[in-house]
């Protein structure tokens, strides 16, 4: 996990606050409001207001409470390091007291959204709107030195170094002045301040450097002094964090000239009151200033001080920064212990076998004889120097070259590996004669093509085509003859649709019932079908006979036969139209009777009845209630106010 | 080192170029820059070829090949089968495959002499696999992934597999293969090592975000590094930094 405090978001002061909320309500909420309005609109007006406001600032409130991290939660690393920075007990209060803002506000806004229901004019409900938003603001009020203390703590936190608690860490540290810095300006590229006065470096900088293939951070502390824990200052106690909380590899610098203004035994009566720190870390001794001083050159008392913290398991290393002797000594030793301590522990615990996996190196047992060698490229490749003036140009150069990317346009074309160059660019049509030519493209396709031919012809030589001639029956014939007639006639009753449909574009579609067939038409398609029908009741004579009349009658209901052809005839059922047996001929077309409106549409008298009833009882609903509907007359207001009242653009309306 | 590369802001070049020790596809992008590294690196041993494949860039997931020849989905237009004809050599066979796992290059993971194929390719493609490649061919998953293509890569001198291929697993892949094998990743952990590592016999790239680590993983397994054939994971000096970079 990685800490980044950066994002958290800028904590307002408490008049900004108050602003910014204010504002947003005030924009984000209607503003017009007339006491003439119904009371349960102003009062919604309102409490839409206080409510508002009130969500905005427990938003805002809440806000800050998820950005700003919980000590708890943290790494110790950073729990710790914000104690000494920000005290834990501030930090909490403010935070604290944040949270007890916001929820009194959600309390003022409950208490008067109540009183707000009970408004019984325009004028009450506005005060109490202003009472509660007062409220609130003057809550905020009472967090100004808070919010000023969390904005504080926001700017330096986003300041801190990202120090990533958990990776491999060299730790840099020991009494004001030996060096520590100048040496972390060697092996990393963090350009921290260096000074020939004590404490330059105030708070902990970070810096990265490579070795091993792996990437490495490097921390540099403020130099501590060897006094009693309660004494140190805050600048030291970033530096007893680090070294409290980071799995790292202490590097502890002495600087035996004691050029520094400290002598060797300050500084390793420092080395062995903070030793508890080290435990389970590796330690390294670096004796800084090696241009000055050399161990061999140390007095035997010197040398014995030393040896004292040796004991402890330290490795010493001398380096100079100024002559840059024994610094990558000191960067290799450092590494190469705290890697071996960091690869142990990793093999030691529950996923080592994970790692083991990927740490076998399988080798292939021989299964056969065949040599699998590796592939030389032909010819040497000559390796690419960006700086070289006569270097081959790239793709990218000819790009450069014309006009940037989106602007040049790469010729596929020009790496083409043909027989003859001069095809290159060539146009070779994708299709030809219907056929696509890519089907075609095998080098093999004559041989392919003389093969198959010759299988043919093998197949024709052996009889495999020859049909032996069957004798149809009789009734096969008829049956062909049937199938041709049959799809003559389709072609034929196609084409016609086909000519209806075109001649009918413009037209409305029309019911079967109203589409004129005359009778000679119906005559002679039904004997297409196969069916005569001149010879009943009379031959075709009856088919001139009359209109039909819609009869109410209900056994004669059906007689919409507008070919007027007795079509019962031929099935030779009893005739229907007993009608005009009753009736003479010539008065048929005076007593054609048109039906009642109400009554189109329906097959008979019963389904009159039907209809009707149905009608009374979907009704019967909407006429006991008396309700309004759409066919009612209804006059709308015929001088809406607002297109009436108000200024005008030309002149104002005498109103005002 | 291999030579670490991005194609329009991605790493997982895999996916946007086929290297094989007779040829390179590359997809065509919008600036020459991803061509360019092929262009640097390679110089003219092999021929390099733009083009896509059914109007995609991602050339490196649909098509697979080595040295003898090319396999092509059957979604590859004819156009672009023509184009790669003409600027492929005569000795590289080109056959377009009619198989349902039309990503070639997930399915199919193969050197000049030995394939890996998905469990569900078809019979026939795999015919077609042996002849078109000249490689032999085993149905194989690589710790129980079936897109072989995607989380194994291969060359003549080694492979390297997905990250959670068992021991036993990667002995019994290494023998059907006759290359050594190691487990690794790239591209600061991940595990679709065919997304992120291109290589042939003399050269490698990978996504611009791999590791040093990771590279010196890629180099030992592939053999780039002349001095001796000294495995990374053998050898204490890079053994440890691994170790350390594995989470």
């Amino acid at each position: 996990m990685s800490y980044n405090f950066k994002k958290i978001q800028v904590v307002p002061s408490s008049t900004d606050f108050v602003d910014i909320v204010l504002s947003k309500t005030q924009r984000k909420t209607p503003t017009v409001i007339h006491k003439g309005y119904a009371i349960s609109r102003i009062r919604n007006f309102y409490i839409r207001k206080c409510k508002f406001s009130q969500q905005t600032f427990h938003d805002k409130l809440s806000q800050i409470l998820a950005d700003f991290p919980q000590l708890d939660d943290v790494h110790p690393f950073y729990g710790d390091l914000m104690n000494v920075l920000y005290d834990r007990d501030h930090y909490k209060l403010a935070l604290g007291q944040i949270n007890a803002a916001r929820q009194q506000v959600d309390n003022i806004a409950k208490d008067y959204l109540r009183l707000l229901k009970y408004g019984d004019s325009l004028y009450r409900c506005k005060q109490l709107k202003r009472a509660c938003l007062g409220r609130m603001c003057t809550l905020m009020a009472r967090l100004k030195d808070t919010l000023a203390y969390l904005e504080q703590v926001r700017q330096h936190l986003a300041r801190l170094p990202s120090i990533d608690p958990n990776t491999r860490t060299l730790l840099i540290t020991g009494y004001p002045n030996v060096g520590k810095s100048s040496f972390m300006n060697k092996v990393t590229r963090a350009d921290v301040e260096v000074q020939p006065y004590a404490f330059t470096t105030k708070s902990l900088f970070v810096g990265h450097m490579d070795y091993r293939y792996l990437r490495w951070q490097v921390i540099d502390s403020p130099g501590i002094l060897d006094h009693p824990l309660e004494d140190r200052n805050t600048i030291e106690m970033q530096s007893i964090t680090a070294l409290a909380h980071l799995r790292c590899c202490v590097l502890f610098f002495i600087d035996v000239s004691e050029d520094c203004g400290y002598t060797l035994a300050q500084q390793v009566a420092l080395f062995h009151s903070i030793r508890p720190l080290f435990t389970n870390k590796p330690v390294v001794l670096v004796l800084s200033k090696l241009d000055l001083m050399r161990y061999e050159q140390l007095s035997d008392e010197g040398k014995a001080q030393i040896q004292t913290c040796l004991d402890t398991g330290a490795t010493m290393v001398e380096a100079s920064t100024l002559t840059e002797e024994g610094v990558m000594d000191v960067k290799q030793t450092a590494c190469d212990k705290l890697l071996a301590m960091r690869v142990e522990n990793k093999l030691r615990n529950k996923k080592a076998e994970d790692i083991t996996s990927r740490l076998h190196l399988a080798m292939p047992t021989k299964r056969d004889d065949v040599i699998r060698m590796p592939i030389r490229p032909e010819g040497e490749i000559v390796p690419y120097d960006p700086k070289d003036p006569n270097r081959v140009l790239l793709a990218k150069d000819y790009e450069r070259m014309g006009g940037g990317a989106g602007v040049y346009n790469v010729d596929l074309r020009a790496d083409y590996l043909l027989k003859n160059p001069e095809w290159k660019y060539d146009a070779i049509p994708e299709i030809w004669d219907g056929k696509n030519i890519i089907d075609f493209v095998d080098p093999d396709i004559e041989e392919k093509l003389l093969a198959l031919e010759r299988e043919e012809e093998a197949l024709e030589a052996a009889g495999f085509y020859d049909e032996d001639e069957e004798i149809e029956d009789e009734e096969l014939t008829a049956k062909r003859e049937l199938a041709a007639q049959i799809r003559a006639k389709k072609d034929v009753l196609k084409q016609r649709n086909h000519i209806k449909a075109m001649s009918r574009r413009n037209k409305a579609p029309m019911p079967r019932t109203k589409t004129a067939v005359s009778a000679t038409e119906f005559i002679s398609t039904m004997r297409e079908l196969g069916l005569d029908i001149t010879d009943v009741n009379g031959g075709e004579r009856t088919s001139r006979r009359e209109r039909s009349k819609r009869m109410r009658d209900g056994e004669e209901g059906g007689s919409d036969a507008e070919m007027a052809v007795d079509t019962d005839g031929p099935a030779g059922g009893p005739a229907k139209r007993s009608r005009s047996m009753v009736r003479s001929e010539s008065r048929a077309r005076s007593l054609s009777m048109p039906r009642e409106p109400s009554a189109m549409g329906l097959r008979d008298s019963r389904q009159v009845l039907l209809a009707a009833n149905q009608i009374s009882q979907s009704q019967r609903r909407l006429k006991t209630d008396g309700r309004r509907g759409e066919a009612d007359r209804h006059i709308p207001t015929n001088m809406p106010r607002h297109m009436f009242s108000g200024k005008r653009k030309q002149g104002t309306n005498d109103r005002r | 080192m291999p030579v670490r590369a991005q194609f329009e802001n991605s790493n997982d070049i895999g996916v946007f170029a086929r290297l094989t020790n007779a040829y390179c596809l590359v997809g065509i992008g919008a600036s020459e820059n991803f061509y360019s590294v092929f262009q640097a690196e390679l110089g003219n041993s092999i021929p390099l070829v733009r083009t896509t494949i059914a109007d995609t860039r991602i050339v490196g997931r649909m098509t697979v090949g080595n040295r003898h020849g090319l396999l092509l989905p059957n979604s590859t237009t004819d156009q672009e089968m023509q184009h790669i004809r003409n600027s492929l050599p005569d000795s590289v066979q080109i056959t377009r495959l009619e198989e349902r796992l039309s990503a070639l290059g997930n399915v199919i993971a193969c050197n000049d002499y030995v394939a890996l194929v998905h469990p569900d390719i078809d019979r026939e493609t795999e015919e077609i696999i042996i002849d078109t490649l000249k490689v032999e061919v085993f149905r194989q998953t690589v710790a129980g992934e079936v897109l072989v293509g995607a989380y194994c890569v291969l060359n003549n001198n080694g492979g390297l597999v997905h990250p959670n291929t068992s021991i036993e697993d990667q002995d019994e892949l290494a023998s059907l293969l006759q290359v050594p094998l190691l487990a690794g990743t790239v591209n600061r952990g991940s595990a679709v090592l065919g997304g992120g590592l291109i290589v042939n016999d003399w050269a490698s790239f990978a996504g611009a975000i791999t590791t040093p680590s990771e590279s010196a993983v890629i180099d030992s397994v592939f053999q780039f590094q002349d001095s001796g054939h000294t495995s990374a994971v053998n050898d204490a000096w890079v053994r440890d930094s691994l170790i350390d970079s594995m989470n």
